[in-house]
């Protein structure tokens, strides 16, 4: 793997597909891959198919809906959209996340305290 | 579980089952998925073929993404177990004699558990046929000094039916046998007179018609009954008018007013061989309601709810107490009540449940074999087992093939067990005493599956966890080559060898079990009778109460005609009647002894009975002193009687009975002794012999005893001769009903059903219990045999000789055979007394049963392992040293 491009840890992909459709609303499969390569300036490189097993997951604990819906090519394409119950846990894990990313820093920065 | 986990796990389900629309789905999006990348590939400058590349790259590969998805889905588990149950079908056709030998023996421990159950369903656990069985008892009366239970008298009913606080009803009946007549042949039927509570004391009230009222049991009313659902569609074609029309009972027109539903039993049935056809309103006798020591009403009650029976108890005995203040008696009555289930199965608890323990044992017996097979076949496949970890498999995955292997195999058992189990309730049932069956219809139910099912998950969890055991250690460096050959670590061996003594201890308690039955049941036919019960037919015919024969005179006429009749046919030896034969009833009854010289008159007593001259031939009754009885001794004559050896011991200080005279009271007629005969046990096999005397048939002045039975002996096929016998009574009287026909043998059989069953039974386990032992045996030396075939050799290449190569292999078995028979004659001993209910002149701790069960055993275990030894002693010593 070229060393510029990271690896998606599991869980955190969760996180991220969660905040993708929070911020664009209703959006399919290609949709979210091109758009978490993209926030992550390209660094992010993903196998697109690790994206699916990841939906089902959301999909299954109820943090997100599955809709079929018309693409940018008019063709039958699956659109992801956030529950009410799936915002709540995007702000537990966002709150989660800064808290553990804080403390991380915390630790990388030991002067700076 | 929290609920995310339980949606989570709802939506997999959904999945599970809309597998097919689901794939689409996935295949669809996924295809629109490349589509849009390939679009903006090219939109980016590149070539549609590289377009295309390059958006199955990024995703990274349409198939391996599509089953990563489908792992997430639903449960991949369902695969894996079809997978592995066709896999485990597989590896059971490849090996037919495992197969075989494991289903039968599953098959055989299951088939015998569902009979047995079955049985013990039908009479002890099954709730009682009645709505709230549980609020049902039984009531009765015992009195002061007396031990024994009293059915009551109506006026002490009356008394508890209309004070009680603590019951909804409480209701009696009386169950009877009277002949119908009518339209077809005359039939003898059970019939129940019943209280007015009795119905709804049950909660089963009439489907056709209406229950009894209180009109009905007013003097005078025009006669009612009901009758059974099976009676209404045999006699009366199921007519929809019924309740139109009377039946004849007792040459009385009786009104139908109701019809009971199909099934609905009386309470008096249990035990009974016909169920009851028709209920009568009790019609207490004016006489019965002052009388309080005329018990004669058997009583059941319906508790009202949530009164405990304690308090029942209490509310009954105020009344007791109530009834001795106003109405002082010699002896108190004290009131009874218990559940009414508990109540009528109480005497066939100890043999069903020992019947169960029986069968129970025989499934571990079976279990521990099936076991044996499959740990050796474990061991067979631990080297596959380790190349399949050495390539990825997980233990967690192996468990699962392997229970489902054992589910397969214990499957195909319980699938042959449960037809098995089909075929012996079956024939359990036709064997089984009338007080088993007649509780509850004995048929394999959903009750019965439950039970084999509960097996099957017991053992198939037991088969598929046992190997586990022996892959703990197997390690996936050994598919290299590190695991030369199976073999039993001394733990498991060990293992084997405590599961063949507990094998061998359920056998001998078996074997006990089943040497005290067959011991008990050699006592009894050793039992002489005293009379030849061969050839002979007895049948009853009623003629009391019927206006043909109003005299005594009239009814010895017609038995006279009969017996010329029957005795002119072909075949027939001899005739005989009177008024009780052999194993058909008794009549005990007080005489007076006249004195000779100068002590004072004796009051006795003993049995009575009044037989025609032909009795003792038909019977072959031998005549031991004086005279039989002879055809002038008729009404006119001078009275005479005979009497058995035993009263002339019991009544007469063992002195000469003929000449003396006895007297029924101190008025009536004197009947001197002129013979003495065999003593006789009247009530069959396990009867006592009793003083009897027998008067002539024709003297009925000496003693008026109903004539109602009469006795063919032939020369040969004796049932044959019945439709004669039943013609040759229609000849003379077309209405009157014969009930009760039967050859002596049968009914001295039918006696002895009970224990016949529980013999044929104990038996029956005991010699598989021996069957599987021995096999168990024969597999754990043929096994032990196998593993020590290089050391036999060496043995026998330093010179060892075969004889000591063989006893070496016996030994061990020996002291396994030795420690079982000790570890199960101990527990026998703990069990016997569970056991005196059903042994007869046999002690529950015989030392007979107990040694010969050991001995069979050990015997079984040396025979099994010297055959399986053998092998040993032929080993080539060249041969097994390369």
């Amino acid at each position: 793997m070229a060393p510029d491009k990271t690896d998606v840890a599991q869980g955190t992909l969760a996180l991220m597909i969660l905040t993708t459709l929070d911020t664009l609303g209703p959006l399919h499969g290609y949709g979210i891959a091109r758009r978490i390569e993209q926030v992550s300036g390209d660094v992010l490189q993903m196998n697109q198919g690790t994206l699916y097993p990841a939906l089902v997951k959301l999909e299954q604990e109820g943090w997100i809906k599955a809709k079929w819906g018309a693409s940018e090519q008019n063709r039958r394409a699956k659109f992801y959209a956030l529950t009410p119950r799936g915002r709540k846990q995007l702000q537990a894990e966002t709150a989660r996340w800064s808290r553990v990313s804080a403390i991380v820093g915390r630790f990388l920065k030991p002067s700076a305290s | 579980m929290r609920p995310g986990r339980l949606r989570a796990f709802a939506s997999r389900l959904r999945e599970l089952f809309l597998g097919r629309q689901i794939n689409q789905d996935l295949q669809e999006e996924l295809r629109e998925h490349l589509a849009l990348a390939e679009a903006e590939h090219r939109r980016r400058g590149l070539s549609p073929d590289a377009a295309r590349r390059a958006a199955q790259r990024d995703l990274g590969g349409l198939e391996q993404t599509a089953e990563s998805v489908r792992d997430r889905r639903g449960f991949r588990v369902f695969e894996y177990i079809s997978r592995d149950a066709r896999y485990a079908a597989r590896l059971l056709r490849k090996a037919p004699g495992f197969t075989v030998a494991a289903t039968a023996t599953i098959a055989l421990g299951i088939g015998a558990n569902v009979a047995v159950f079955t049985l013990a369903d039908a009479a002890l656990f099954r709730p009682w046929p009645y709505p709230e069985p549980d609020r049902l008892v039984a009531l009765w009366e015992t009195y002061e000094g007396k031990a024994t239970r009293s059915v009551l008298a109506a006026a002490n009913f009356i008394d508890y039916e209309r004070e009680n606080q603590a019951f909804d009803t409480v209701a009696v009946y009386q169950r009877n046998e009277g002949s119908l007549s009518g339209s077809g042949s005359p039939e003898r039927i059970a019939f129940e007179f019943v209280s007015v509570g009795y119905f709804p004391a049950l909660k089963t009230l009439p489907v056709l018609g209406r229950p009894f009222g209180s009109q009905d049991y007013v003097d005078g009313h025009a006669p009612v009954a009901i009758i059974s659902d099976a009676y209404w569609q045999s006699r009366l074609g199921g007519a929809a008018n019924v309740l139109d029309q009377s039946i004849v009972l007792d040459e009385r027109a009786r009104r139908v007013i109701g019809v009971m539903p199909r099934g609905f039993r009386a309470v008096s049935d249990v035990g009974r061989e016909g169920p009851a056809a028709v209920w009568l309103p009790s019609a207490f006798r004016p006489d019965e309601l002052t009388n309080r020591n005329d018990h004669e009403w058997t009583a059941i009650g319906r508790v009202r709810a949530g009164v405990s029976l304690d308090q029942a108890q209490l509310d009954l005995a105020r009344i007791s107490a109530a009834i001795a203040r106003n109405a002082p008696e010699p002896a108190q009555a004290r009131a009874h009540v218990a559940p009414l289930a508990d109540e009528q199965v109480e005497s066939l608890r100890p043999l069903l449940l020992l019947l169960l323990g029986a069968a129970g044992a025989v499934m571990l017996i079976a279990c521990v074999n099936v076991a044996g097979l499959i740990i050796v076949r474990a061991l067979a496949r631990r080297r596959e087992v380790a190349v399949r970890l050495a390539l990825g498999a997980t233990r967690g995955r192996l468990a699962v093939e392997l229970l489902v292997q054992s589910a397969v195999l214990v499957g195909l058992g319980t699938t042959v067990g449960l037809a098995a189990g089909w075929v012996l309730t079956r024939w359990l049932a036709s064997i089984a005493p009338v007080a088993v069956t007649s509780v509850q219809p004995v048929g394999l139910d959903i009750r019965a599956m439950a039970v084999a099912g509960g097996l099957a998950i017991a053992t198939a969890l037991l088969f598929g966890l046992l190997p586990l055991r022996q892959f703990s250690g197997v390690k996936p460096v050994f598919a290299l080559g590190g695991l030369a050959r199976g073999t039993l670590g001394p733990g498991s061996m060990r293992g084997r060898q405590a599961l063949l003594v507990l094998q061998l201890a359920l056998g001998v308690v078996l074997a006990v079990g089943a040497g005290l039955m067959i011991r008990s049941a050699m006592a009894i036919s050793a039992v002489p009778l005293g009379f030849n019960p061969d050839n002979v037919v007895a049948a009853s015919v009623a003629l009391g109460g019927r206006a043909r024969y109003p005299t005594l005179q009239s009814r010895i006429e017609f038995f006279e005609t009969l017996r010329d009749r029957i005795a002119s046919l072909p075949g027939v030896r001899a005739v005989a009647y009177g008024n009780q034969l052999p194993l058909r009833g008794s009549w005990t009854s007080g005489f007076i002894i006249e004195p000779v010289g100068g002590e004072a008159r004796v009051q006795a007593s003993a049995g009575f009975q009044s037989v025609s001259a032909e009795y003792f031939d038909v019977f072959g009754i031998p005549l031991a002193h004086g005279r039989l009885i002879e055809p002038g001794d008729r009404t006119g004559q001078s009275g005479v009687a005979l009497v058995n050896g035993a009263f002339g011991r019991a009544l007469l200080a063992g002195t000469n009975p003929i000449g003396r005279v006895i007297r029924r009271g101190p008025v009536m007629p004197p009947i001197r002794i002129v013979g003495v005969v065999g003593d006789v046990r009247r009530g069959g096999r396990l009867a006592d012999i009793v003083p009897q005397v027998y008067l002539p048939a024709t003297q009925p002045e000496l003693y008026s005893l109903q004539l109602t039975q009469f006795a063919v002996s032939t020369h040969g096929d004796a049932p044959a001769l019945t439709p004669a016998i039943r013609a040759a009574v229609w000849a003379i009287d077309p209405d009157l009903p014969i009930t009760n026909v039967r050859t002596i043998d049968e009914t001295l059989a039918l006696q002895l059903g009970e224990r016949r069953f529980q013999t044929w039974l104990f038996s029956l386990f005991g010699a598989i219990a021996l069957v599987l032992t021995t096999v168990g045996i024969y597999g754990v030396v043929s096994y032990a045999v196998g593993q020590r075939t290089p050391e036999i050799g060496l043995r026998l290449a330093l010179g060892a000789g075969r004889g000591r190569v063989l006893a070496l292999m016996l030994r061990q078995s020996m002291i396994l055979a030795a420690l079982g028979s000790a570890i199960g004659l101990a527990a026998a001993y703990g069990l016997s007394r569970y056991m005196t209910a059903l042994v007869w002149q046999v002690s529950p701790t015989d030392p007979v049963s107990y040694l010969q069960a050991a001995a069979v055993m050990i015997m079984a275990t040396l025979a099994a392992s010297l055959f399986a030894a053998r092998r040993a002693t032929r080993v080539e010593p060249s041969e097994v040293l390369r």
